[in-house]
């Protein structure tokens, strides 16, 4: 007997080597699916990291922060605050996001830039200032260094990175856009590359406090008091001390609660990417025991001899195993370096919606490279679940009995065996998916519903042999029934299709899958865009919107000048405004807005669309005055609160109460919204500056023209944006689009992973059939009709992943839009079939199978007839 | 006996594999001649050439040198789809294995090159379930090949062979993995099915009991034929 690795290498390794083709097609597979997740792991760790690091980095020595429970607070209540010094070292701190200016026209947006206004004597106490650079050359700036840094209000400290990439030095004058404002600054000391300021991408700003408050244009408010504990002062103990002693309208928090807090938010965005990005894998996997099985059941005679000479039953378990080790591997390997070339990409694509709706800036530039911990683990874990996926037919190989060899025409008897098991099992996993599918998310995450998906699916794999039977039609008549279009091709391509349902079942499943992915994504998205145009025809009344230009990201808050809000009204074609302003507070560990806008302008101009209840204006109109709210759907959702409910909201004076009235629709944001009258809102924030304008129009009036009237009034002064009703349609729609552009790109990678799949199993069908093929040859079968009898085989399998991917992806959709969507971010979503789309998507699946058989078609052909009637 | 119309004419005919030194010549220069209606057993050693001359006959190879006329065509003149329908309409094969599709049920194994044809299915259906009755097999239709026994399936191919109702039968040791008892059945077969059909068979073999069902043998040795002469002894 010979050793293992000899087998391996006569009877593996030559195998897949001969079939180049197929071995390089199931590689690329794994390696797709491989890259697609690990791209996507390393693009959410980049929108995580980089606001983790960030957080660490300008946190420095922090300890605990002492901050307002609606936000900021005011400065004079750090009188209140003395006995703070007993813990340890404390620094006021005012925070907040500035822009550069966009380097061209068509670019709306600049960089980003995290301001840390500090009291800077102060602070050297919490924060490493020994990478501050003040002058040429010299790196330790001395105290009284740090006191002219103080005495001008326009210095600033920048990163050296940010000063190398917008050519800036010590001394250079460069300028900011806040808000809805430009400020002049002046670089007066640079900050090395570490810490803060290689987190943050080198964008970064250090500024003294009194600079940054005249800059955010919020004298007398702080942000947050940093506290460094004193040593020997434990944190837990520091923090239920000073937790009874904070005076009412304060509370402490850890640094670390921020970005848990957006983790949080985010998670379920990046859950469904990871499931996503997992369906290319798992197709991936279908295509390592697609080619493990093919390999085994091509070949069950050579088994046979192997047992006939005295070959273990392990040794052959081994053999096979060991082959789809080796396909991982390999394709593992190069799905790592994939992977990371497609990291950069799936930044991209998700950046829109991270800034839109996660509150968080997306450096592309701080991807962190996959580590090598990490990268070993993708691989074994590949491994792993190759040596799964390799298990049943390396098992049936281990199963061959020695007399096999002989005994080769029974494979063909058993093929035509027809089995209830799979109906069965198909069915109870169609109904367990539909009973998981009725259970509540876990913390959040809709697992369920994942899980009622995936038993869809398999459900779903289970039926397609049944579909490739009903498609062959095996049967006594189909000679009586032959269709009149190509009857001898379609009479070929399905005895030999039906023949082989065993082997192409597995691959045809993947391409369902794959394909009900496509068909269920697109259903989810297409009814969530039908839905959500649906909701902006009818709540975008406004013919004018106008917002600060920092208002482009979730992060940027910004807020719009009363002067310029006097210039707004002042136009004479503006009837009404609709001033909202907006507060982002911490509402039982989650971020929300908290919002106040002129209900009375919304009542008589304006329209929102409302979930309950049924009288929602009525109700609105007699809670004008009182401490009321109407929430947003995903508010609802959330916190399970509706009409009739009270919530504790966060206001400056500490928490209160405020009766839910009503629950309106809103697709814009799902971090959760709670809206009051102004008369309710300035009673508690009464400095609250508008946040964005709805503008109405007098009838008739030219929307465009009073824009450009509006940007020229205002815009000299003031740095405000203004829309027509048009624009903001479009722009709503582009982020839209660009949001879901990701899903539609990991889903194609998804289908090509199935189309590999497909190609390999009918180039290992052909092999088969060299002597059929010259045997049809010899009886004159002409080589157009031998080219259109394979291309009828990639169109039928083709059909029919499409046909149960299309019955798959319906089920699914469904689980989509009514569990996963409902439970990870909080909105209704109308139920709509874009069936445009899928028609054409079908075309396209069938037409591309087609053209996927020309191929194997080619090679067929390549048989010479002579050449096969010899082989024997 | 009356001078029969001649149905294939060979001339000259040299068949190389391969080329330079290391080419095989399989054929050296054969001319012989069938008449229409004949049955002729082709015989020699192995290696002789029998197969190769009976696919350059069938069309599916081109000879190096020489002519080749069968039922009228002149095969070196057929392109490649020409040659396609010349196969199937005017010779019908039967090889020692590997005959049937074994994806096909054996009607309609014996209904393709009717299909191929483009003939409809229920007419392809009638002739081939005729033609299953007159080789006796008409309780297999329904049967796939591999359900059959050895000669059951040489007698589906001779079926299968006969039709597109071709002139020319070319039959490459019909009997060659048989057993005598069923061998001695396919021979009959095929003698009854020359007789009463009239088709001609052209049937290559080193058995000399199938031989005997000939009505001329012609003897090919190192792709020659042995004996010219015994052409014109046995007309
Ligand atoms: N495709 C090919 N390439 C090279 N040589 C070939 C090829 N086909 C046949 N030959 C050679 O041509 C010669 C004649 O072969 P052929 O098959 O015609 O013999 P045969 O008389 O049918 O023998 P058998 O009785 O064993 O079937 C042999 O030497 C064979 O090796
Ligand atoms: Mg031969």
């Amino acid at each position: 007997m010979l050793p293992l690795c000899s087998l391996f290498h006569q009877f593996i390794l030559r195998a897949l080597l001969r079939e180049k083709l197929r071995t390089a097609l199931t590689i690329l597979g794994i390696s797709l699916g491989v890259g697609v997740v690990v791209a996507i792991r390393l693009a959410n760790s980049n929108a995580l990291g980089s606001f983790r690091a960030a957080t660490e980095a300008v946190a420095g020595e922090t300890t605990l922060e002492i901050t307002g429970t609606a936000g900021r607070f005011d400065e004079l209540r750090l009188r209140e605050l003395s006995w703070l010094r007993d813990y340890g070292r404390l620094s006021p701190v005012v925070t907040g996001y500035a822009m550069t200016e966009p380097t061209s026209a068509t670019e709306k947006k600049g960089e980003f830039l995290q301001i840390l206004g500090v009291d800077i004597l102060r602070d050297r106490l919490l924060r490493q200032y020994d990478l501050l650079q003040l002058r040429e050359g010299d790196r330790e700036p001395n105290a009284r260094e740090f006191l002219l840094l103080l005495a001008d209000s326009q210095a600033v400290v920048v990163t050296e990175k940010f000063a190398r990439r917008q050519g800036l030095t010590l001394g250079s004058t460069f300028t900011l856009i806040i808000s809805d404002r430009k400020s002049e600054f002046v670089i007066r000391g640079l900050l090395r590359d570490e810490g803060p300021a290689r987190a943050l991408d080198g964008n970064f700003v250090l500024m003294d406090l009194a600079a940054a408050q005249w800059a955010f244009q919020r004298l007398g408010s702080l942000d947050r008091v940093d506290l460094k504990l004193a040593p020997g002062v434990a944190v837990e103990v520091a923090e239920a001390e000073i937790t009874k002693r904070l005076p009412q309208g304060l509370v402490i928090v850890r640094p670390a609660a921020r970005y848990s807090q957006m983790e949080k938010m985010i998670a379920a965005f990046h859950f469904n990417l990871n499931a996503l990005a997992s369906i290319a894998l798992l197709v991936g996997l279908f295509l390592i025991y697609n080619t493990v099985s093919i390999s085994v059941l091509t070949r069950r005679e050579e088994i046979g001899m192997l047992r006939a000479v005295g070959t273990g039953r392990g040794v052959v378990l081994a053999l096979f195993m060991g082959e789809a080790c080796l396909l991982a591997s390999m394709g593992a390997g190069l799905g790592l370096g994939l992977g990371q070339l497609m990291a950069k990409a799936a930044v991209q694509a998700t950046s829109t919606t991270v800034e839109t709706f996660y509150l968080a800036v997306v450096n592309p530039g701080a991807t962190q490279p996959l580590q090598g911990v990490e990268g070993a683990m993708a691989v074994g874990l590949t491994l792993l679940l190759a040596l799964g996926a390799a298990t049943r037919p390396a098992f049936e190989a281990a199963q061959v009995a020695p007399l096999e060899a002989i005994r080769g025409p029974e494979r063909l008897l058993k093929s035509r065996q027809w089995s209830w098991r799979a109906p069965v099992a198909a069915c109870g996993l169609l109904i367990l998916g539909g009973l998981l599918s009725r259970l509540a998310p876990v913390n959040g995450l809709p697992v369920y519903g994942y899980s009622a998906a995936l038993a869809l699916v398999l459900g779903g794999v289970l039926c397609t042999p049944i579909i490739l039977w009903t498609m062959c039609r095996q049967g006594d008549r189909r000679l009586i029934r032959l269709p009149r279009l190509l009857p001898v091709e379609r009479l070929l391509a399905r005895a030999s299709l039906g023949a082989a349902i065993p082997r192409v079942a597995i691959s045809v499943g993947a391409l369902a899958v794959s394909l009900a992915m496509m068909v269920s994504v697109s259903i989810m998205i297409g009814s969530f865009r039908e839905t959500v145009v649906y909701w902006i025809e009818q709540t975008l009344r406004a013919d004018i919107y106008a917002r600060p230009l920092t208002r482009v990201t979730s992060i940027a808050e910004g807020d719009i000048d009363p002067a310029a809000l006097a210039l707004v009204a002042a136009d004479p074609a503006v009837v009404a405004i609709d001033a909202l302003s907006v507060q982002r507070v911490n509402f039982q560990g989650n971020t929300i807005s908290l919002a106040g806008g002129d209900y009375a302008v919304l009542f008589d101009h304006g329209r929102l669309l409302f979930k309950a209840p049924q009288d929602a204006y009525d109700q609105l109109r007699r809670g004008i005055g009182r401490d009321v709210v109407s929430v947003s759907e995903s508010f609802a959702l959330r916190f399970g609160k509706g009409p009739g409910d009270v919530v504790e909201l966060p206001t400056p004076l500490g928490l209160r109460p405020f009766e839910v009235i009503a629950v309106f629709y809103d697709y814009s944001s799902n971090h959760g919204v709670a809206v009051m009258d102004r008369t309710t809102y300035f009673r508690y924030f009464p400095a609250a500056r508008p946040s964005s304008l709805s503008i109405y129009l007098q009838p008739g009036a030219n929307p465009e023209e009073v824009r450009s009237r509006l940007a020229s009034a205002v815009g000299s002064r003031y740095l405000v944006v203004f829309n027509t009703n048009r624009g903001l349609r479009e722009e709503a729609l582009r982020i839209f689009d660009s949001t879901f552009a990701i899903t539609y790109a990991l889903e194609l990678i998804a289908i090509a992973v199935a189309g590999l799949g497909v190609m390999a199993t009918l180039m290992t069908l052909i092999l088969e059939r060299r002597r059929e093929f010259a045997l049809l040859s010899m009886l004159g079968m002409t080589r157009g009709q031998m080219r259109r009898m394979l291309m009828i085989e990639a169109v039928y399998i083709g059909a029919a992943g499409q046909c149960i991917g299309l019955i798959i992806g319906v089920l699914l959709s469904l689980v989509l839009i009514y569990v996963i969507n409902v439970q990870s971010f909080g909105w209704t979503i109308q139920f709509h079939v874009p069936m445009a789309f899928l028609a054409q998507s079908t075309l396209l699946i069938l037409v591309a199978a087609a053209v996927a058989g020309l191929y194997p078609a080619a090679r067929a052909m390549s048989a010479n007839a002579a050449q096969g009637a010899r082989e024997e | 006996m009356e001078h029969m119309q001649s149905i294939l004419q060979v001339e000259r005919v040299e068949k190389t594999y391969g080329g330079g030194q290391h080419g095989v010549a399989a054929l050296k220069g054969v001319s012989l001649e069938v008449e229409a209606g004949g049955f002729v057993a082709l015989m020699g050693p192995s290696g002789c050439g029998k197969s190769t001359l009976l696919h350059l006959i069938g069309g599916m190879e081109r000879p190096t040198r020489g002519r080749i006329t069968c039922a009228g065509v002149r095969l070196d003149t057929l392109n490649e789809s020409e040659r396609a329908r010349f196969r199937r309409k005017s010779v019908g094969f039967v090889f020692q294995f590997f005959n049937l599709l074994p994806t096909l049920t054996v009607v309609e194994n014996v209904a393709l090159p009717l299909l191929l044809d483009g003939v409809s299915g229920d007419v392809a259906r009638a002739q081939a379930l005729a033609l299953l009755e007159r080789v006796g097999l008409s309780a297999r239709e329904t049967h796939f090949p591999a359900e059959l026994s050895g000669g059951e399936m040489q007698r589906t191919a001779v079926a299968r062979a006969l039709a597109a109702q071709p002139p020319l039968v070319l039959a490459d040791e019909p009997t060659g993995s048989l057993d005598s008892a069923n061998g001695l059945q396919v021979m009959q077969l095929l003698a009854t099915l020359n007789r009463e059909l009239g088709v001609t068979i052209l049937l290559a073999t080193h058995a000399e009991e199938a031989a005997r069902y000939a009505t001329r043998t012609i003897r090919l040795r190192d792709g020659l034929i042995e004996d010219p002469y015994s052409h014109a002894a046995a007309l």
